[in-house]
């Protein structure tokens, strides 16, 4: 699989990016700020929403001529990683997504209808990426659309979708005379927040009773094919997401392990904590490359080799945070096991994304049929 | 680069990489008729080196080994990124490993590191052409994984002349081949564990060296015991200052780990055992009387071993990209050998695992598959998460210089 450039395509305004990512989160989202937007009734900042869209990043990768910043997803995942080691809570994982869709899916004069508007930061939007059934394969949808007249009547549910109560626009998949259709929804649902057990990333089930909306919002490229790709796609930038938020749990896990002593030494000095972290370590490397190559696979449009590298970086980084985590808590004892460590955030957030877009036992699943050319076992 | 210098510079590239593989096809060794031992640490036979031998020479003298080594001393003088070509071509075309890998790979690029002008010119050549052995000779019965309490003796010559070495070193690979060792010893007893030692370019085939063969567990040999009895070392043995042995031991080590550049080329291991060949394997061997590909457990468990071999190659390449790892810089090749060693060691399992009952054939059976090369890969797989360091000492160094914690006591 010779399919990634050598050099992952980085270049100098990757590394600006990163870095004025890495500046800004590191004001704008301390630990203090977590706390107070847990308990907040709409888990964001919407002063910093604000900044972001200013700075370019609500449209990072949406082109330019829509108002975006043209970047492609190598930018988007250095961005997602910053995100993901500051557990920012932010509306902007569902817009970035919500994007990828119409880009992927919707044809010209849909993309400069609703594109510009999600680069200003102005809409809200997201992805409706399950229903309560909970199942991560594209093609299982139970949502309808039926044609009456020259609207479509939409029926269903969707769960899980991240600033669900507050979106504007809404993108997802419903079944329209036998096949995979996909929508872009401009509010007349029922949103109903959900109790998500990740404090920084609210989302909500929405309603779609009979909701009738105009032939032009089903867009026009999206199909059973499109929906694939764009789920992948999604669990790459996810998977970056991940990373970031495995990293800073290392981080943390190590300034305990170099801090605490028990035994006249420091805890890190015992292989039993230090070995343990140094695998995590690895792991989150390798997972990093995957993110990377995956990134820079659907940015030289190798779609086969990014699906692939997207599996990868999926399963990898939702078993590397989730054991990252579980080290977490274990390595600061009792504490660890309180509201008042900051680990909590962290394994939240692991259980969170390893529920979205397909764990790593569902990845490995497809990777298999992969490797081994066939259908699956 | 402009865009016109880039293309022009990866045409040129490619068509260096054709070459190499123009080459490769039409020079190939034909296969031997006699059992091959899997990688440098397991060379026994005289044919089996005869054939290694050759084999390198061959391509040294083709201008495919040392490329990147300065042509004054036999090298091609040419770029590193000619010679990753040639080693990924070597290992895509499964050709047979390098037999002077220590030399290739450890003695040649500290020699080039730490060497007067009169070693480099003396030693490198014969390296490359493998006209000349190397084994190497830190560990010792009591010195393993605390390499630095090695209590080899070099001491001053009584003639005035050179040094006069005792002592007992053990897990010598290729001793009984090599010309010359690299050898760490201890030259001042006084001054502590780690100054108290130098480095030298020992002769092999002198009075006082005695070269004791050990057998693996695969029933293979290949390392040695080498004790040392008064056995003469001439003057300007020495590689760097006296008391500067630790610093060039570790200098060696990370060549050895594949964590430095610059190692002369060629792959070390010619088992091209990789997780197409293991799913290759599992859809032509019956498991309880279907495809073992079919088997859900263990198509699970390939992929995870799929994505650690991708996870390095990417790796590999996100190595050469500095900016894609700004906090950490030396984690990808610190943690190499590490990931690696350990990815084979599972693979070789899984394929033994994927036998079925055909693992518990060995080698010599007419029934083993493939004359047993997974269980016999598998076994031989811990030479490479033992030897260079074990997995908990490569662990001890990623914890402690990688992620700073403190030292285990
Ligand atoms: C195939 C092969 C080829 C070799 N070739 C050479 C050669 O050419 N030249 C040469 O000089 N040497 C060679 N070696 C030797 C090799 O470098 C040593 O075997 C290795 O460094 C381990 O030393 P040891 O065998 O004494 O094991 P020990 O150091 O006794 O280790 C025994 C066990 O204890 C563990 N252990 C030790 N210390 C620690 C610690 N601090 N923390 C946690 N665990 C620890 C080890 O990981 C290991 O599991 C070779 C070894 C092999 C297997």
């Amino acid at each position: 699989m010779a399919d990634v450039p050598g050099d992952f395509g980085f270049s100098d305004d990757h590394e600006i990016l990163r870095d004025g990512a890495r500046r800004f989160l590191e004001e704008r989202c301390p630990i203090e700020e977590i706390r107070r937007l847990a308990d907040d009734p709409v888990g964001h900042d919407p002063g910093v929403w604000k900044e972001m869209a200013e700075l370019g990043w609500a449209g990072l990768t949406i082109p330019e001529a829509h108002g975006g910043a043209g970047l492609g997803n190598l930018h988007q995942a250095l961005l997602l990683e910053e995100m993901g080691r500051r557990l920012l809570p932010s509306p902007y994982l569902g817009g970035a997504l919500a994007a990828l869709a119409i880009e992927r899916a919707g044809d010209a004069a849909q993309q400069a209808r609703w594109l510009p508007g999600i680069a200003s930061g102005d809409t809200l939007a997201s992805l409706g990426w399950l229903e309560p059934e909970g199942s991560w394969e594209p093609s299982d949808v139970k949502a309808t659309a039926r044609r009456e007249g020259d609207t479509w009547v939409l029926s269903g549910t969707k769960a899980h979708v991240p600033c669900g109560a507050d979106a504007a626009l809404v993108v997802a998949p419903f079944v329209a005379d036998g096949e995979i259709a996909l929508f872009a929804i401009a509010g007349g649902f029922q949103a109903e927040a959900e109790v998500s057990i990740d404090p920084t990333r609210r989302t909500a089930r929405l309603q779609f009773d009979g909701l009738a909306v105009p032939d032009d919002t089903r867009l026009s490229g999206g199909d059973l094919a499109t929906w694939r790709t764009i789920l992948l796609q999604s669990a790459a930038w996810l998977a970056a997401e991940m990373v970031g938020a495995a990293e800073a749990t290392l981080g943390l896990t190590r300034d305990y392990a170099i801090d605490r002593k028990q035994f006249e030494r420091q805890i890190g000095s015992f292989q039993a904590v230090k070995h343990p972290l140094v695998d995590d370590m690895i792991g989150i490397e390798l997972a990093r490359n995957h993110v990377y190559g995956a990134a820079a696979a659907f940015d030289a449009g190798e779609t086969e080799a990014a699906e692939t590298g997207a599996r990868m970086a999926k399963a990898m980084a939702s078993d590397v945070l989730a054991r990252a985590v579980r080290h977490g808590v274990q390595f600061h004892g009792g504490y660890g096991f309180t509201l008042d460590c900051d680990m909590h955030f962290y394994f939240k957030r692991a259980l969170f994304c390893r529920a979205m877009l397909g764990d790593a036992v569902h990845h490995r699943r497809h990777l298999a049929a992969t490797l081994f050319g066939d259908t699956g076992a | 680069m402009s865009q016109a210098v880039e293309e022009t510079e990866s045409r040129e590239i490619a068509e260096f990489r054709a070459e190499v593989r123009a080459w490769l096809a039409e020079n190939r060794p034909p296969k031997p008729d006699f059992v091959m031992p899997q990688n440098f640490l397991f060379v026994e036979t005289n044919e089996q080196f005869e054939y290694l031998r050759d084999w390198q020479a061959k391509v040294y003298e083709a201008g495919y080994l040392g490329l990147d080594w300065p042509a004054e001393y036999g090298g091609g003088g040419d770029t590193l990124k000619r010679q990753r070509i040639v080693t990924q071509e070597t290992g895509r075309a499964g050709t047979p490993f390098f037999v002077n890998t220590i030399g290739l790979q450890w003695a040649g690029p500290v020699i080039l590191k730490y060497g007067t002008e009169e070693q480099k010119k003396k030693f490198l050549k014969p390296i490359l052409s493998a006209e000349e052995i190397w084994c190497q000779g830190f560990s010792e019965p009591g010195a393993g994984s605390d390499l630095a309490s090695v209590q080899t003796r070099a001491e001053p010559a009584a003639s005035g002349n050179g040094w006069t070495v005792n002592g007992h070193k053990v897990w010598t690979t290729i001793g009984t081949r090599a010309k010359w060792m690299i050898l760490l010893a201890r030259t001042d007893p006084d001054a502590g564990k780690y100054p108290g030692l130098s480095f030298f370019l020992m002769p092999m085939q002198v009075p006082g060296v005695e070269v004791l063969p050990l057998i693996k567990m695969t029933g293979e040999g290949g390392f040695n015991q080498v004790i040392f009895t008064d056995a003469a070392m001439p003057r300007g043995a020495m590689l760097g200052a006296p008391g500067q042995g630790w610093e060039v031991a570790m200098a060696t080590l990370t060549f050895e780990r594949g964590a430095a550049e610059g190692t002369g080329g060629g792959q070390a291991t010619s088992s091209a055992d990789t997780v197409q060949r293991a799913a290759k394997l599992a859809s032509q061997t019956q498991r309880d009387g279907r495809p073992a590909s079919e088997d859900p457990l263990l198509r699970d468990r390939l992929v995870q071993l799929w994505m650690q071999e991708e996870g390095l190659r990417l790796g590999g390449m996100r190595r050469r990209v500095p900016g894609l790892s700004p906090d950490r810089p030396m984690v990808l090749a610190l943690m190499n050998k590490l990931v690696y060693s350990e990815y084979a060691q599972n693979l070789a399992e899984l394929g033994c695992e994927i036998l079925g009952p055909d693992a518990a054939l060995w080698m010599g059976d007419p029934n083993a598959p493939a004359d047993a090369e997974w269980p016999r890969a598998y076994m031989n797989s811990f030479g490479m998460t033992i030897g260079g360091g074990t997995s908990e000492i490569q662990r001890n160094i990623l914890g402690e210089r990688v992620l700073g914690l403190p030292k285990s006591k």
